[in-house]
């Protein structure tokens, strides 16, 4: 996991899990597109990439898909994140996205 | 057993584990209703070092529908915390425990209980101790008094009760599922084998009771007592489940959860999920919410026990051998509560809507002499009218599948002979039960208790 670029790690875990992360908006565009509440999501993949904010503060976000896991620091990321969870987060720290 | 361990993935998880659901008038408080939700299943007494607690991570519901929609009208919400006040010792207890709040009781729980109705969401207590685990002579010497202590009357008329309890359910679990052997007549079954008499294989295990006690006033669609049996208004559908967040991260020691709560174990009558519902089925069943029920009312239609008996037992059950019919008596029973007319001044009809909840009927007082075998026996304050903590639900579910409650909605039917002597032939032990409050009696000590 250590070799993996972040974009690569992203493209990867794409291929599987489409939209489970950030309304499956590609990250790159992070900002520039709104995403879309989806009514009804699709069945639980077997293995989803899971995106959680672990610390909000620091912007740090960390991905978790396969037995692999990374984390990052990416403002914009966590920014969008955190706007989007807004209504439904609580307490400090981060939450799952 | 009712519904210890009753689905493939529930059985890995056992501080989520629904077990068994108890409804009825309270025998010493008859305004009030009693509900007891069980879970942690088979609980050897001897548990330390780390002796069994609620799931902090789990939100424990108690659900009543007062309208007949299978939809929760009030809910009943418990979550624990747990409490250490010593990180830098292994132990339970440094010493005696006295009191809910001695030094020397080292990890304690504390919880809350929410009521959720039309009018929104209200804390009725928080900080609410539950008792230690019952360890032995030395560790909890005046057990009595400490759960005792443990009984919390609210300022909002309920009482409540949270933590261990000798399992008031009891079964011959051995002999349920090796087969369905009946050791009435096992030297009868496929397989033969000796007669040899009924083991209680739950006599000497805990479990752990949420219960409340309600005013019946408070949960009633209309705020009366009722009184006329008859009356739609006098019946209340009754169940409970757990529930966990959707996500739930590890890192090192550390553990957080996210996410909404997503249900893992529901129980309204007993060992519905346990023999009614097939293996591929029943994680989903605990999934789902009365309301779904639809999905599983042809296993109760057309039961796999039912179908099983005759095969196993040959020529023993021929009637129910030759009966090809949907059971509507146990649709009845189980998924609609029974309508007026079939059992002279007796209903718990909750409307058509097929969802499996334990179905009281207000109206109808604590029995003086109550029979374990419910209505089966004659009384009719016992199950399937909500459901006791001593009423014998094998038994009365098993002669229910074999056909002894056909004849109610088919009177040419015939139960077969050896129906009315299937039995689980159990006694429980004396103290396996409380006359008050929270009536499951007090636990095994692990001093005093061998290993089952």
């Amino acid at each position: 996991m250590s070799k993996l670029s972040r974009r690569s790690f992203l493209k990867t875990a794409g291929v599987a899990t489409g939209a489970a992360l950030v309304g499956g908006a590609p990250i790159a565009a992070a900002g520039e597109r709104e995403p879309e509440l989806v009514a009804s999501p699709s069945p639980l993949p077997k293995e989803p990439l899971v995106a959680y904010v672990r610390d909000a503060e620091a912007s740090e976000v960390t991905l978790v898909h396969g037995t692999g896991e990374v984390t990052y620091r990416d403002p914009l990321l966590v920014k969008r994140l955190l706007k989007h969870a807004a209504p439904h987060r609580r307490g400090k720290g981060g939450g799952v996205a | 057993m009712s519904s210890h361990r009753e689905a493939p993935e529930i059985s890995k998880d056992p501080v989520a584990d629904n077990t068994d659901v108890y409804a009825f008038r309270s025998p010493d408080r008859p305004d009030t209703v009693t509900i007891v939700a069980n879970y942690l299943p088979g609980q050897a007494p001897a548990g330390g070092p780390n002796f069994y607690e609620f799931g902090d991570d789990v939100l424990y519901s108690i659900f009543v529908d007062n309208d007949g929609d299978a939809r929760p009208d009030i809910t009943y919400e418990f979550r624990f915390r747990t409490e250490v006040r010593n990180p830098e010792t292994f132990l339970y207890n440094t010493g005696p425990i006295a009191s809910l709040d001695a030094e020397t009781w080292n990890r304690r729980q504390l919880y809350s209980v929410t009521r959720v109705d039309r009018h929104g969401r209200t804390v009725l207590g928080d900080g609410l101790v539950s008792p230690p685990c019952n360890i032995g002579p030395r560790s909890t010497p005046d057990y009595a008094s400490l759960a005792g202590a443990a009984v919390h009357e609210l300022g909002s008329g309920e009482t409540v009760f949270a933590g261990q309890r000798n399992d008031p359910f009891f079964v011959d679990l051995g002999a349920i599922f090796d087969l369905a052997d009946l050791r009435p007549f096992q030297n009868l079954h496929l397989i033969p084998s000796a007669a040899t008499p009924s083991v209680d294989t739950l006599a000497t295990l805990n479990v752990h009771s949420i219960a409340i006690q309600v005013p019946i006033s408070k949960l009633t669609r209309d705020g009366s007592t009722p009184t006329d049996v008859m009356s739609p208004k006098s019946v209340l559908g009754v169940w409970a489940a757990a529930a966990r967040r959707k996500v739930r991260l590890t890192d090192g020691p550390l553990q957080a959860g996210a996410g909404p709560w997503v249900q893992v174990s529901r129980l309204g009558n007993p060992l519905f999920n346990e023999v009614i519902v097939p293996m591929g089925d029943k994680d989903e069943w605990n999934a789902v919410d009365p309301i779904d029920d639809d999905d599983f009312a042809k296993y109760v239609r057309r039961p796999e026990l039912a179908k099983l008996l005759p095969v196993l037992y040959p020529g023993v059950f021929p009637n129910l051998a030759g009966l090809d019919a949907d059971r509507a008596d146990l649709v009845a029973i189980l998924l609609t509560g029974i309508p007026g007319g079939i059992v002279g001044g007796f209903q718990n009809f909750t409307g058509p809507k097929l969802a499996d909840m334990l179905r009281l009927n207000l109206a109808i007082p604590p029995a003086s002499s109550p029979s374990p075998l419910g209505l089966l026996g004659g009384d009719v304050a016992g199950f399937p009218n909500g459901r006791r903590v001593f009423d014998d639900a094998v038994t009365i579910e098993l002669r229910a599948l074999a056909g002894a409650t056909y004849p109610l909605v088919n009177p040419s039917y015939t139960p077969d002979a050896a129906v009315s002597v299937v039995s689980e032939n159990l006694v429980p032990a004396a103290g396996r039960y409380l006359p008050a409050f929270p009536y499951a009696g007090l636990p095994h000590d692990g001093f005093s208790t061998p290993s089952p």
